[in-house]
């Protein structure tokens, strides 16, 4: 039987190399915004075009062109779901792991806290810390990133729960490898699928969260993000206008539904190509 | 067997487990393991059989401070290791050690077999480098009869006797002195048993090491062991010489223990002593000997008094009150 690769098995995949290709792009789109289109302000005077040659997505009630702010956005919310997920992922990891690795009181103290934080009615919450700590984009990003670790935490814990009752735990332990390699090592690799897919799902309601903040208001007004497209939109009453300047709502949210996707499908492709078995 | 010195002494080991009451129901202790003393000699194999339930992994377990044992003592060179911190437990993690009991569950199926066994290597600094680390591991994978080119995959690759063989490999990376094997070919097919046992003579012939083999099959441990300790229901019930323990037994649990050994033989039926029931709860042990209850000599004084250990022969104990007499006389 050969062995595949991690690279090998992933790409055999057809989804998670789709998934991956469409973060790709996202990524690159997000990366290269500057090069791509000039940073759209102020104000034109073709508005409300429908997608042409010249404005691949329309331009909006201001003249602006939509494909500008889409890629814009893309860099606003990739930066979002990146610091949500790093600070979810710092906090929820080593919580879930040590929480499900130490019985005793650390074990639960670390249990009831995730329990508490899981039972905060997050967007309310939400709302009320953009709203104190002020509306800058970082902000958004950590107080997205607080409200997500629990359930990341919970995951890692309910995984660890399992591997660490199983005999190669024991047997690391007994050939002298230290807790913080059976934590960090043994168990996270064996609990790597639902914690990689987990990591994926955060940074895709990353993304929903932010814009639903920008949507709601709460976002920052002087960057652009898809959320504050479609509040834009809303605002001007581009959703529900007859005749109705789509393009303006259309494309942004297909964006947010293809980079939610996208993640979603890179995440259970890593899960299908970390596990060995499921390699070949 | 010429006795050579002790290698391992273990006094009065005492492994209790608390067991969680439910709502408004009291707390229980499990008695795993009771007041166990045995001493271990220089590269003998010391079998220790018994029943599921009887406490020989719990045993194992403790030995080896994988478990934090309630109360008693393992002195290993001089020192009594229950008692070294956990930062001090490099000096038993190198030279005590086990192979588990099931091959698929014993190594982690996402890291590949070479790094297993390497793992441990760097881990207790025995190389500083990962290089000689390697060169070490294609040496231990050699040892126990795989090939080189096995380093690269990963455990489910593998079939369950050449398992075994990689968490022997794996055990042996630290060059212990003292092998604890936990039931460590009960999982494989009676043909690879076989292979693995003769893998564990040669090992020790090789390398001088002393073997613990834990196992719950009586003729397996016949096979490999120099001395058996019988275990029931967390006590030592009879230790003695392997020949001694078959052509001489005393306890009544052993003797039904010998006689449920298949033998292929054309002579008429032996007769089986078959034991009714089975091992009684370690939350409740019955009071006086912990046998009685399924004993086919049991007496009265049995109910009421504990049974002690006696030297019925010399490096022969038995704990039964069948042989109390002996001490006195």
């Amino acid at each position: 039987m050969q062995n595949r690769t991690f690279v090998e098995s992933f790409v055999k995949k057809r989804l998670g190399l789709f998934g991956l290709l469409g973060v790709l792009v996202i990524v690159s789109l997000g990366l290269l915004a500057p090069l791509i289109s000039a940073y759209p302000k102020g104000y034109g005077t073709e508005i409300l075009l429908p997608p042409s040659e010249k404005f691949w997505f329309g331009t909006d009630g201001l003249g602006l062109d939509l494909f500008a702010q889409v890629v814009w956005g893309a860099r606003t919310s990739l930066y979002v779901s990146f610091v949500a997920v790093m600070v979810a992922a710092v906090i929820g990891i080593p919580a879930g792991l040590i929480s499900g690795y130490k019985k005793g009181l650390l074990g639960s103290l670390i249990d009831g806290i995730i329990d508490i934080f899981l039972t905060l009615p997050v967007l309310p919450l939400m709302i009320v810390i953009a709203a104190v700590v002020g509306s800058s984009i970082t902000n958004v990003a950590v107080v997205i990133g607080l409200l997500a670790w629990p359930s990341l935490a919970r995951v890692t814990r309910n995984s660890t729960l399992k591997v660490s009752e199983l005999q190669f735990i024991e047997a690391a332990r007994c050939v002298g490898i230290s807790p913080r390699m059976i934590l960090f090592k043994h168990i996270l690799l064996n609990i790597a699928g639902p914690v990689l897919v987990n990591l994926t799902l955060v940074m895709a309601t990353a993304v929903l969260s932010e814009s639903g903040l920008s949507f709601l208001g709460l976002g920052d007004p002087t960057t652009w993000s898809w959320g504050t497209i479609l509040k834009k939109a809303w605002d001007a009453g581009a959703v529900i206008d007859t005749p109705n300047p789509w393009w303006w709502w259309f494309f942004t949210s297909s964006f947010i539904m293809i980079y939610v996707i996208c993640f979603n499908l890179l995440g259970s492709g890593i899960n299908d190509a970390l596990n060995p078995k499921t390699r070949d | 067997m010429p006795m050579a010195e002790k290698i391992l002494e273990v006094k009065g080991l005492t492994k209790y487990f608390d067991v969680q009451g439910g709502f408004l129901k009291k707390k229980g202790q499990v008695r795993a393991v009771e007041n166990i003393c045995f001493d271990l000699y220089n590269s003998e194999t010391l079998g220790i059989v018994g029943e599921s339930g009887s406490g020989k992994s719990t045993l194992g377990r403790a030995l080896l401070k994988l478990l934090k044992s309630t109360s008693g003592e393992v002195v290993y060179k001089g020192k009594n290791i229950l008692d070294l911190s956990d930062t001090n437990l490099s000096l038993i993690r190198r030279e005590l050690q086990m192979v588990f009991q099931d091959p698929y569950a014993s190594l982690n199926p996402r890291i590949k077999v070479g790094n297993t066994i390497a793992e441990p290597i760097l881990a207790n600094k025995m190389v500083s480098t990962s290089g000689q680390a390697r060169e070490k591991t294609l040496k231990l994978l050699e040892l126990v009869g795989l090939r080189p080119e096995m380093y690269e995959r990963f455990p489910h690759e593998f079939s369950g006797g050449q398992r075994q063989r990689i968490s022997i490999a794996r055990a042996l990376a630290l060059e212990p002195k003292v092998l604890v094997c936990d039931e460590a070919v009960s999982a494989l097919d009676v043909s690879v048993q076989a292979q693995i046992l003769n893998l564990f003579n040669q090992l020790k012939n090789q390398l001088d090491l002393t073997y613990i083999f834990i196992s719950h099959d009586l003729a397996v441990t016949k096979y490999i062991s120099n001395r058996i300790m019988v275990m029931y229901l967390g006590e030592v019930m009879e230790l003695a010489p392997t020949e001694k323990l078959f052509s001489k037994t005393f306890h009544p649990y052993t003797e039904a223990l010998i006689s449920a050994i298949p033998e292929p033989s054309t002579k008429g039926k032996r007769k089986r002593i078959i034991l009714e029931g089975d091992i009684p709860s370690p939350i409740d042990p019955p009071s006086g000997c912990k046998f009685r209850t399924r004993c086919f000599k049991t007496m009265k004084k049995c109910k009421n008094v504990h049974p002690e250990m006696v030297e019925v022969e010399s490096n022969h104990f038995v704990r039964c009150h069948l042989y109390d007499a002996r001490k006195e006389a």
